[in-house]
């Protein structure tokens, strides 16, 4: 998971294996330079010196908040493999930055509803809003704060705009295939509105009377009759939930 | 390269055929060719058309999880195209009791383990 906080800076097997240590000092000059560029009046971010230890990295924005010492942080990115040069570290530490908590103010502005596990074993399937940032799609977890009322605006309003995601379409044969091009798990988004879906496939040349999904959630969204949902995912030894479309409505938010 | 256990494979067990895409090609036009070209029994006609269905199934997966096919090319050294296409013992003999079927393509079905 420390490999994917980090981006795309990593330096590959090589230096995973026999990791060159980021250093703590490397990473406070870089943390210097970087940190004020990522800042908004929104998030704060900054360096807080303890008495007899190392230097924290604080990241505030509205009611989140994350702690790191810089030797931790340090630490998770060497074993990570970033590369310990000025230019690896700042975009080690920017994506770190990426994949902070998302707030609930956040998620009401921007929240777009797609479809998660539920479950680390990936046995199951559920809503959950994500926020992206860039390239990323965040999930959000209500605060302790935020309210049954607050709560079920912010997911309706993503329903919405889960709506508005633009996805491709690829019909392959009796299967219709969605994916985004840039973030997978967006490729979801489609099934707020199955009968759209329906709808869009028979435009494709497709007629889909008793529309089965096959969700994996991160990777495209397969659509099938019953027994082809069936043979597409019963011959994978990857986890993949296959539901009617009429049951994607009674599925729990995260 | 089964997926099956070992022994011979059940009825209902799909077992794993790598083929590249030429030779997809030419299992479907062979296909089609049987199922308009001749009065054929009923259930192989079924069977042939599920084997039409698995070769688009065969690409849909690979397009949601196309890591356990790249795994298993990537040992093997075989291309980029070069699919699993799973049959049933059914499907199978449908297909070669197909008049006309490339020698090749039969090769590679004969036992599926060919690629």
């Amino acid at each position: 998971m420390t490999g994917t906080l980090f981006g795309g800076s990593s330096a590959g097997l090589m230096q995973r294996l026999r990791p060159t240590r980021v250093s703590v000092v490397d990473l406070r000059d870089v943390a210097d330079a970087v940190l004020p560029t990522l800042g908004t009046p929104r998030l704060r971010l900054g360096l807080v010196q303890r008495s007899g230890a190392g230097s924290v990295l604080v990241v505030e924005e509205d009611e989140r908040q994350v702690r790191i010492g810089l030797h931790e942080l340090a630490d998770d990115m060497t074993r990570a493999g970033v590369a310990p040069t000025p230019t690896g570290i700042a975009q080690a530490l920017t994506s770190w930055v990426a994949h902070r908590p998302v707030p609930d103010a956040a998620a009401a502005a921007g929240g777009i509803a797609v479809i998660d596990w539920a479950d680390a074993l990936q046995t199951s399937i559920a809503w959950r809003v994500v926020v992206r940032r860039g390239d990323l799609a965040l999930p959000w977890t209500p605060s302790r704060g935020a309210g049954p009322d607050e709560v079920h605006r912010a997911r309706t309003a993503a329903e919405g705009r889960a709506r508005d995601v633009s996805l491709d379409l690829r019909v392959e044969g009796p299967v219709a295939l969605w994916s985004h091009r840039d973030v997978a798990v967006l490729a979801t988004s489609a099934l707020v509105d199955p009968e759209r879906m329906r709808h869009r496939i028979a435009a494709a040349g497709l007629d889909m009377p008793d529309m089965h999904v096959v969700v994996t959630p991160h990777r495209p969204v397969a659509c099938a009759g019953p027994g082809i949902a069936a043979r597409l995912a019963g011959e994978s030894s990857e986890a993949s939930v296959t539901l009617p479309r009429q049951e994607l409505a009674d599925l729990a938010w995260l | 390269m089964s997926a099956a256990p070992a022994g011979e494979p059940g009825p209902e067990t799909l077992v794993p055929h790598w083929l590249a895409g030429e030779h997809r090609t030419e299992l479907a036009t062979a296909v089609r060719a049987a199922l308009t070209g001749r009065a054929m029994h009923p259930v192989a006609a079924i069977h042939l058309e599920d084997v039409l269905t698995e070769l688009h199934v065969a690409a849909a997966r690979d397009a949601v999880w196309p890591a356990s096919a790249a795994r298993v090319r990537r040992a093997t050294g075989w291309g980029e195209d070069v699919l699993p296409v799973r049959l049933s013992a059914a499907e199978r003999s449908s297909v070669l009791a197909v008049p006309g079927l490339p020698d090749a393509l039969r090769a590679q079905l004969g036992d599926g383990t060919d690629a």
